[in-house]
């Protein structure tokens, strides 16, 4: 088990290290772009190349990614372009922000979707497994963004209950800061609801098939305790991986709602950075979300060996 | 499963009684459907009820009404034809990302999971690094550093999905390998190239076929999230995720400038999605659901 | 819809209200019938079974595939799934009718009076408990121990299914534990609400035959002990003759004989249980040809309505198209046959019999087909990584191994032209492995290989397509042999194209030339595999190797995925290939039985070592080496020997690191002491030209 935590360790930071060069690559394609943006696209070549000089856009690109590298390690994410403010302040707050988001929603889909999946396949064939498994499948045809649209018009516009966009902070009171959380939280989780509580009933109709389900029956094991005990904890294992990708399609979803709802999150200022081509903005942004979902699956990695005795009594391999 | 349904398959000593299994309903549902979307898109792309750019600054923000079936919106331009025009633009983004997926997936998913050793080692790992970032990531990584066109979103919405389309080729290829005909076709000498194109192709396709199916309404989606950013489509043209984006600041006054293009999103892909269904059932029933 | 008449004729009087459980039946089955799916379709697996089971008693359900008989076991037990159901007649345990019990009587029924052992022990256990809540979780439910009460309790249970550390299987997970201890904790947590009855389904066929016999050996005892109820389910005529009192056989969903088991092997009274009996190859029988059953099972889902078994039955006459009821044909005897009594003990007379057996010898100065010396081959231990800190140099560095083991370890085997020799092991003694490399299919990690005395390993003839032009191979699995995509035609054609000589004549006359070589119809030629039954996928498997016109074959469990009539027709195909063509066979098998009925001489296997090679005349008589005696008397045979067997303790070897003595020595029952670990045995020479590895000589071991 120690064997295998420690190769997955060494395995995220092998992955976000190539990520970086990655996002890091983004400088060498565009390099020319950035003393522009800085200057404007009117300046004259001799400043573009000193700035360029200064910057140290003249060195190998090796020194340059080292140099970003140990200052992005030592949390310096150096100074926007556009709003001409040390990004980190700025970036820590949106990660904040947008943390409540994502915690909120990756809970309720857990729990919605695992809900459903297992009620939909015990009571497989019955009513209620139709009703889940067509709601589903429209559900799973919405995008969030469209999601987003319904909801405002219905919510906001036609109904009125709920502010369309914004963020409040929860000095201004409970249910105003909640209020504003609604919409958002909806228009993420229903897809990803849909689509863990698909995965979960199929994977649970699988292990409910399974020899050793079957042979729980013949002991005489009751109906409750065959799925509690038997079923679901080996159904469980598929769902598990399932939501570590989910998290990276909700940080993806988390983009265009924040975009949308105007919720001042890590995705709306990775959309932002991107809209005014504000390098450091963008690099800084994207390593901190390539960061949390390395972590993210880390945890799923760790927590389905530890539900899965092979691994945390076996020896270590991964594939 | 139970011993007595092995007898089933055509128990008898008469020559070759091949039965043809009929087409299960989701796929002729499916296909109807498909062909419906289809044509709707190819009529959208030559005729339309109303010019699609056709600006009417009498009729702006027109409710649907027998002239204006879906109303109009901000220029007073006809939705239903905007819709039927951008139709054909959410689809292409659609093929062609599964298209570049399949393209660069299926070989290298083949060569990973025949050859294994050093080149598989290589090419998951590749795949890992991929899959480690989140999929609109790698969409916004590559579009963030260049002017955004269809054909730029579409292929990085292709390669976001290439890791996905590897890792099912060589899960299938590895069990296609460990097969005995594999290691019959080995034991006569069999070239390396045929038995990848010849023994294992073939039979690897049933499943590459539905993911792919799966993947076309993905990218649809995907697509359109793009567009409704910025990062697809560029105006004048319009596909429906853009259009979606162009109708957000009038959804009070007129909602069904982003709806209407919303609700052609949605049921597209689920008749795509049907399709795909009812290929799965079709080409191999024992085929679990995947994950997505 | 339950049917309320019975077919005219059969023994069993109209239903009425009162159960027909009799005195002293612990289970009585009355017209049972289960039917699989709706409409046109659906097919009965099971038509109107009658049997009954007194308290005590132990029957035996006979079947090959299609027979209906895994379905009888989940009807017994209320666990149908999917679309089948109960469709008529019934099933009285002590005096309830099962289906007429609610889900709470059938609460009390599963498990704490009925209890089910399973096919597959390796899925038979959650992956994600203990042993030990597996077993407890019964005992508390049923029998209302304590959790502490419980786990005592599970430790006895795990102690009478002969389990020698049970503390350390109660916390163990399945993933740790070998086939055998799953069966045996499988065993003893059906065995945790003390039922009165056990069904066993198929419980030995995924074992290896030692731990097989050793299963056997357990159940035996404890229905002794326990004055158990058995219903024994098995395609296995021997392994069903070890336990059970009573036979029945199923044919197609019907049962088609009922007999004490010693009646029914010495004087089998229904044409299909004479002919799955004349099918089968037997130890001590004469290594004549063996008898089959042409043709195959009729169509389930539309049953002709006479004797299902006259389209395939020497004996059918017209009055065979009528309904067949069960007839007496003595005291506690029935078969569904209205010869049976006229019969008598008429033995099966299949079309291929006529053919007389050759008498076969090979010339003692035949050229070598096959001449492999001291080939090894090492692999990696799955899993298997170690970190070892390396102090060589002058700063410790850790490196990476990996530990591997010899799959095979030096092994020589000669094949004379047109001699067969078998070889036997049980799973993982490196058999398969050693066949691959024997032409390359694995790349032999050192040795040397001659084919037709040609070194396959160097030179000109290690070109693969060279190697098959002289070897071929026959694989395990008809299913998965065959590309299902491609057609008889195209895959015969492709190695006729690829190796064949110049012939003459079109492709497809090549082909149907094939086609006649195994006896099958020239109509197969467009069929794909999945149009095909297992024997006739082998059949195919056959032709493709006969395309390269080899001369030496090597089959791999060429016939273990086969029922035993269908086994049969394949042995003799092989049989009379290898005397029209002068083959020369490796026939690799875990079934001695089968590789002493076709072998000339036999190889035994055990952790990557050959330990003996003898004639296989010699099996029959003593002096072998410990394994191989061990492997003889587990073999389960239809005359049920004398107590005198031996047995093997502990599982099969994983294959070993540098074994220094004798490779059997930590399972050997003569096992004379500290020699037979630190030193490597000697050969030894016993009757009849066996040779054997062993620290005993072959006249202390024969005495």
């Amino acid at each position: 088990m120690l064997l295998y935590f420690c190769q997955r360790v060494a395995y995220v930071v092998g992955i976000v290290l190539v990520v970086s060069l990655l996002i890091f690559s983004i400088t060498q394609i565009m390099p020319g772009n950035v003393a522009y943006v800085i200057l404007g696209d009117f300046a004259p070549l001799e400043q573009i190349h000193a700035l360029e000089e200064k910057l140290g856009f003249n060195d190998p690109w090796y020194v340059q990614y080292w140099r970003w590298l140990s200052q992005i390690a030592r949390l310096d994410f150096g100074d926007s372009l556009i709003m001409e403010r040390p990004i980190g302040p700025i970036l820590w707050q949106a990660v904040a922000n947008s943390a409540v988001l994502a915690v909120i929603s990756i809970v309720l889909v857990a729990v919605i979707g695992i809900w459903l999946g297992v009620v939909s396949a015990v009571r497989h064939g019955k009513a209620s497994d139709h009703v889940v498994s067509i709601g589903t499948y429209i559900v799973l045809a919405v995008p969030e963004f469209f999601w987003c649209i319904v909801l405002i018009v219905v919510f906001a516009g036609s109904l009125q209950w709920l502010p369309a966009t914004g963020y409040t902070s929860m000095d201004e009171g409970f249910f105003v800061w909640a209020s504003h959380l609604v919409l958002p939280v909806v228009a993420l989780v229903m897809g990803l609801v849909a689509h863990v509580s698909r995965l979960t009933r199929s994977s649970m109709l699988e292990v409910m098939q399974s020899p050793y389900v079957v042979a729980a029956r013949a002991r005489g094991i009751p109906e409750a305790r065959v799925i509690r005990g038997h079923a679901l904890p080996n159904a469980l294992l598929p769902t598990i991986t399932v939501l570590a990708i989910d998290i990276g399609v909700l940080m993806g979803g988390m983009v265009v709602v924040e975009t949308i709802f105007s919720y001042p999150g890590l995705g709306r200022l990775l959309i932002f950075g991107i809209q005014q081509l504000d390098l450091p903005l963008i690099q800084a942004a994207m390593m901190v979300v390539a960061v949390i979902y390395a972590l993210a699956n880390l945890l799923a990695d760790v927590l389905y060996a530890f539900l899965n005795p092979r691994i945390r009594f076996g020896k270590a391999a991964h594939g | 499963m139970v011993d007595a349904t092995t007898a089933t398959p055509a128990a008898t000593a008469a020559p070759p009684a091949r039965r043809r299994r009929p087409w299960p309903a989701t796929l002729v549902w499916g296909t109807a459907g498909i062909a419906a979307v289809l044509a709707f898109a190819l009529v959208g792309a030559v005729w339309t009820p109303h010019p699609y750019d056709g600006m009417n600054i009498s009729a702006r923000f027109a409710a649907p009404s027998a002239t204006y079936w879906l109303g109009t919106d901000e220029f007073g331009r006809d939705v239903l034809s905007r819709v039927m025009a951008g139709a054909h633009l959410s689809l292409f983004m659609g093929a062609f990302a599964t298209f570049i997926s399949l393209a660069v997936g299926v070989p290298l998913g083949l060569i990973a999971g025949y050859f294994r050793g050093l080149r598989e080692e290589v090419i998951m790992r590749a795949v890992d690094v991929m899959i480690s970032i989140p999929p609109i990531m790698l969409g916004l990584l590559i579009l963030a550093v260049t002017t955004p066109d269809i054909w730029k979103s579409a292929g990085a919405v292709g390669l976001i999905y290439v890791p996905i389309i590897v890792r099912l080729t060589r899960g299938v290829t590895l069990e296609l390998g460990a097969q005995e005909f594999i290691e019959a076709a080995r034991a006569r000498g069999e070239r390396d190239w045929y038995i990848l194109f010849v023994e294992i192709l073939p039979n690897a396709w049933p499943p590459i076929i539905v993911e792919a199916a799966l993947r076309v309404t993905f990218a649809i989606l995907l697509g359109a999230a793009l567009s409704f950013l910025g990062l697809g489509v560029q105006p004048p043209a319009s596909d429906w995720g853009l259009m979606i984006a162009e109708g957000r600041p009038f959804l009070s006054q007129a909602p069904w400038i982003a709806i209407a293009p919303g609700v052609a999103l949605v049921v597209t892909v689920i008749l795509i999605n049907l399709f795909g269904d009812g290929l799965r059932e079709r080409l191999d029933p024992r085929l679990r659901q995947k994950g997505a | 819809m339950r049917h309320t008449c019975s077919a005219p004729g059969d023994r069993d009087a109209p239903i009425s209200a009162q159960p027909p459980g009799r005195e002293g039946e612990i289970l009585t089955l009355d017209g049972l019938s289960v039917r699989y799916g709706s409409g046109p379709s659906s097919l009965r697996a099971l038509d109107k079974v009658s049997l009954s089971l007194p308290r005590g008693g132990a029957l035996g359900v006979v079947g090959e595939s299609g027979s209906g008989k895994s379905t009888l076991a989940m009807t017994l037990m209320g666990l149908l799934a999917g679309s089948a159901r109960v469709d008529g007649g019934r099933a009285v345990f002590e005096g309830e009718d099962l289906y007429a019990l609610s889900p709470a009587g059938w609460a009390g029924m599963r498990g704490r009076r009925i209890g089910l052992v399973f096919q597959d022990p390796f899925t038979a256990l959650n992956p994600a408990k203990t042993i030990a809540h597996q077993l407890t979780e019964p005992l508390v439910l049923h029998r209302g121990l304590s959790e502490t009460a419980a786990r005592a309790e599970a430790r006895r249970l795990l102690d009478e299914v002969g389990i020698s550390d049970p503390d350390a299987m109660l916390s163990a997970y399945p993933h740790a534990l070998s086939g055998g201890m799953k069966q045996r904790a499988l065993i003893a947590a059906a065995l945790a609400g003390d039922p009165d009855l056990l069904i066993l389904d198929e419980p030995t066929t995924a074992l290896d035959v030692t731990i097989e016999a050793q299963i056997l050996d357990l159940l035996e005892a404890l229905r002794a002990e326990r004055q158990l109820s058995m219903i024994f389910i098995s395609h296995n005529l021997g392994v069903i003759a070890r336990v059970v009192d009573e036979v029945c056989v199923l044919y197609a969903g019907q049962v088609v004989e009922t007999a004490p088991k010693a009646e029914i092997f010495a004087a089998p009274r229904h044409p299909y249980t004479k002919g799955l009996l004349a099918s089968m190859p037997r130890l001590g029988a004469p290594r004549a040809r063996l008898e089959t059953i042409p043709g195959r099972l009729p169509d389930l889902t539309n049953p002709p309505e006479g004797c299902r078994f006259a389209a395939r039955c020497p004996f059918a006459e017209d009055r065979c198209a009528a309904p067949q009821p069960m007839v007496s044909v003595g005291p506690g005897r029935e078969s569904r046959c209205w010869k049976a009594v006229a019969l008598g003990a008429t033995p099966w007379t299949s079309a291929e019999t006529a053919a007389p057996a050759r008498a076969r010898t090979v010339a003692a100065d035949a050229p070598p087909a096959l001449r492999a010396d001291g080939v090894s081959k090492r692999f990696r231990r799955a899993g298997g990584v170690r970190v070892r800190i390396d102090r060589s140099g002058a700063i410790p560095v850790p490196r990476i191994g990996h530990s591997t083991f010899n799959a095979v370890d030096a092994v020589s085997l000669t094949v004379k032209a047109g001699e067969t020799v078998g070889l036997v092991g049980e799973s993982g003694c490196g058999k398969s492995t050693l066949a691959r490399c024997l032409i390359r299919l694995i790349e032999p990690d050192g040795g040397a290989i001659a084919l037709n005395g040609r070194d396959i390993l160097k030179g000109r003839a290690a070109d693969r397509r060279t190697i098959a032009r002289t070897a071929q191979f026959v694989f395990q699995n008809p299913d998965s042999s065959l590309n299902p995509r491609k057609t008889v035609r195209q895959i015969l054609a492709r190695p006729l194209a690829l190796l064949g000589e110049e012939r003459p004549g079109t492709m497809d006359q090549r082909v149907e030339r094939l086609l006649d070589m195994v006896r099958l119809s020239r109509a197969y030629m467009d069929r794909y595999p999945h149009e095909m039954s297992g024997g006739e996928k082998q059949r195919i498997g056959i032709a493709r190797v006969l395309a390269a016109e080899p001369k030496f074959v090597i089959c791999d469990e060429a016939v273990s995925a086969l029922d035993v009539s269908v086994q049969a027709s394949i042995l003799n195909l092989l049989a009379d290939l290898r005397d029209e063509l002068g083959l020369a066979y490796l026939f690799i098998s875990h079934d001695l039985s089968v590789v002493r009925h076709i072998a000339d001489r036999v190889a035994v296997m055990y952790r990557g070592g050959i330990v003996e090679v003898g004639p296989a005349s010699a099996l029959g008589t003593p002096g072998h080496h410990p394994y191989t005696e061990a492997l003889l008397s587990a073999v389960p045979s239809l005359d049920s020997r004398g107590a005198e067997r031996m047995r093997l303790a502990g599982t099969v070897s994983a294959p070993g690191d540098g074994i220094t003595g004798c490779r059997f020595a930590d399972r050997c029952p003569r096992k004379i002491g500290p020699v037979c670990d630190t030193q490597a045995p000697p050969w030894r020479t016993g009757p009849e030209g066996v040779r054997f590895e062993c620290h005993h000589t072959a006249d202390a071991l024969a005495g």
